[in-house]
């Protein structure tokens, strides 16, 4: 085992900063892990993303209003979670809310017409998309779903399961802060990870040790705009095309990174009280803050709250 | 570890949500068929295959050198457009050596074998295609093969299909496959083998049904029950039988029919880095033979991409029940055989195989030692089958894909 600790290897995929850490008796052996790992990664970017034409994600939003279009067995099960989300969220969680993104311009600065949000709510809403475990049609032009809301998390699970399988039993996979530990360090000390501060996102609040399973994190300071005083943030309610409320961060534990995700999402769409209750009734280990700087959870802000996020 | 909190029942929305995450094939793992081909390989193997010679003290006459076989093969799967995938495989073989003939009593009533005076050269050449069409949750696929030897020609065809029963957690396979043999004995009817055919058909039939089952992300669960059934000249024209002191032809009925049951676990090990391999199969059929084989195999993996896989099989079966190592009078029905594959008796083996990968291609280096026993057998056997085999065989392979 390497004195110094695990193999790092840091990359950037899925619009963020990633790392693999990883214990293995060679660098080498390392490195083929991390190799494939990161292939894993990019597969899973170039499938799903937006920014790509001929993504599946781009190729179902451009036949929205026409033929239905045919998904491979993975997206059909992306398709089946996203569905289970929608449903045990009350339709909180919602991939065709990405659309929003057309009237929300948090560079701007300016809010957008409430006559906007009508027009563009007309092309939100899952329950109106058609879909099975082979094929997908989105019934509207103009309509599009959007995989950004938890393939990440997905990714994090996908890379963590193929570096167990590749032999690596003590490491941690990060992608852009969506976390799962493969295994906890050699020795069986936990993997310390800080939870940003969302009013000082570069200083953590609090440090979550962790032996294995996922962690995510879902927060108000991402993407946002201060309009007279007051925060508008990226993460938008389905049913109104408005910035949540209530909540500045929310992080989960879960056995899988992208469960954390989800009920980290969701607990921000809904809002203080009911994300708060929600969070409970899951019953996994949990950390908030709300808008107004209260803290709750399972994890008290610790002794070295304040030190950087690495 | 549960990072459910103590005392409190899981929640609804949580064991939805678990349960469709569960079936994700990344947090799965991708097991299971149906996968489409999404890269040509070729894959070649030779194998000397090497029977020992017979002890002086079974051995009561013809040539002591048993069978030695040399095999080429060679696999080439590819994709073709984005449904259908072809697999050719060829395979070209040739034999030499004696092979048992007839066991007759020795001095003391034990069973002496008399092995082929010649030495026997042949070789044959096989040829098998299969297209697969891929559906979105399920897979049909059509093969036809032709085997070909000095002596022999069969040709068969297959259908089969497959189906995904959810998110590749169970997968589910039937098949059909027949068989068409003709055979044309060297030296049938001539003067020194007047009573051997000089030509016979036998045909097969089989049809299967199995499933594979991913019972967590580290194991996996397949089972296959099989039935066939054939029909023809099912004798061994090469061999004879000692009976009331008179040799005839190796006699069989003319139908048999036998059910077969294989289960294999793949159970992965992260701890140790390998993967445990058990497969058992049951065989039964209605000339009363029944057998058992356990297999249990190790895969470690090692540094530098090298795995080592230990394995070890026990074999066993009963007897056919018209089969005896010579006869003291003729049976009532005519039949008789003292082929060693349809006496009492059981085996072990032991292999032993290494693999190397270095970037898209892989190698291989195999041995394996196997000997078969009455003493090894599962029941207590009164008279052992002299001919019975001990081999050795080493293979090696090259694989590469694109």
């Amino acid at each position: 085992m390497p004195g110094a600790g695990a193999w790092r290897f840091p990359f950037r995929a899925m619009g963020g900063p990633c790392e693999l850490r990883l214990y293995a008796p060679e660098e080498a052996e390392a490195r083929r892990v991390a190799q494939a790992a990161q292939a894993e990664v990019m597969r899973l970017e170039s499938h799903y993303t937006r920014y790509r034409e001929d993504s599946i994600t781009s190729r179902i939003n451009a036949a929205a209003g026409g033929e239905p279009v045919p998904v491979d067995p993975e997206t059909a099960s992306l398709l089946e979670y996203a569905d289970t989300a929608h449903k045990q969220s009350g339709g909180l969680f919602d991939i065709t809310s990405g659309v929003f993104r057309r009237v929300w311009d948090f560079k701007s600065g300016v809010l957008p017409d409430q006559s906007e949000i009508e027009k563009t709510r007309q092309l939100v809403g899952w329950n109106k998309v058609e879909w099975s475990s082979t094929h997908i049609r989105l019934p509207l032009a103009g309509m599009q779903i959007d995989f950004g809301g938890f393939v990440k998390e997905y990714a994090v699970d996908a890379v963590a399961r193929l570096c167990r399988e590749l032999g690596i039993e003590h490491g941690m996979v990060d992608l852009g802060g969506d976390i799962h530990i493969i295994g906890p360090h050699p020795d069986g000390q936990p993997w310390q990870v800080g939870i940003r501060n969302p009013r000082d996102p570069e200083k953590a609040i609090v440090s979550i040790g962790l032996l294995s399973g996922g962690l995510a994190s879902s927060g108000d300071y991402e993407r946002y705009m201060l309009v007279d005083g007051q925060r508008y943030c990226h993460i938008l309610n389905p049913g109104t095309g408005w910035p949540v409320q209530g909540l500045a961060s929310v992080s989960v534990a879960a056995p899988l990174c992208l469960l954390a995700g989800t009920a980290s999402t969701v607990a921000m769409l809904k809002g203080r009280e009911e994300g708060v209750s929600w969070l409970r009734e899951l019953g996994l280990p949990h950390f908030w803050v709300a808008t107004d700087g209260q803290t709750g959870g399972d994890y008290a802000p610790a002794a070295d709250a304040g030190r950087s996020i690495s | 570890m549960s990072m459910q909190k103590k005392n409190k029942p899981a929640s609804k929305a949580l064991l939805a949500l678990t349960g469709s995450a569960l079936s994700l094939p990344g947090i799965s793992g991708k097991a299971a068929a149906a996968d489409p081909v999404t890269e040509t390989s070729i894959d070649y193997q030779y194998s000397n295959y090497r029977e020992e010679d017979l002890p002086s003290s079974k051995h009561a006459g013809g040539d002591v050198e048993r069978y030695e076989i040399d095999t080429h093969q060679l696999r080439v799967v590819r994709p073709w457009g984005d449904s259908y995938d072809v697999t050719v495989d060829l395979m070209y073989e040739t034999m030499s050596g004696a092979s048992p003939w007839f066991i007759m009593p020795g001095a003391n009533g034990e069973p002496l074998q008399v092995m082929s005076g010649a030495t026997i050269e042949d070789d044959r050449s096989d040829i098998l295609a299969k297209v697969r069409k891929l559906y979105d949750n399920s897979a049909a696929s059509l093969s036809l093969g032709y085997s070909d030897e000095d002596d022999y020609r069969a040709i068969n065809v297959g259908i089969e299909g497959e189906w995904d029963l959810g998110s590749k957690q169970r997968t589910f396979t039937v098949g059909l496959g027949y068989s068409d043999d003709e055979l044309e004995p060297t030296d049938g009817g001539t003067t020194l083998y007047p009573n051997r055919v000089t030509s016979a058909e036998k045909d097969s039939l089989s049809v299967y049904a199995g499933f594979t089952q991913v019972l967590n992300a580290r194991t996996t669960v397949q089972s296959t029950l099989s039935f066939t059934r054939h029909d023809g000249f099912l004798s061994d024209p090469y061999k004879e039988a000692f009976v009331a002191g008179n040799r005839v032809q190796d006699n069989r009925p003319d139908g048999r029919d036998a059910i077969a049951w294989l289960t294999r676990l793949r159970h992965f090990v992260p701890s140790a880095r390998g993967a445990l391999h058990v497969d058992y199969r049951y065989f039964d059929d209605d000339w009363e033979i029944e057998s058992h084989t356990l297999e249990l195999g190790w895969h470690q993996n090692l540094p530098a991409d090298w795995q080592l896989s230990p394995s070890v099989r026990y074999y066993s079966q009963s007897q056919a029940f018209f089969y005896a190592p010579y006869y003291n009078s003729a049976r009532s029905d005519g039949f008789a055989s003292s082929d060693y594959r349809l006496s009492p008796y059981g085996a072990l083996s032991y292999r032993l195989r290494a693999t190397k990968k270095i970037g898209t291609w892989a190698f291989h280096l195999g041995w394996e030692r196997y000997t078969s026993e009455a003493d090894l057998a599962i029941k207590s056997v009164r008279v052992e089958n002299p001919g019975l085999v001990e081999f050795n065989a080493i293979t090696f392979g090259i694989s590469r894909h694109f």
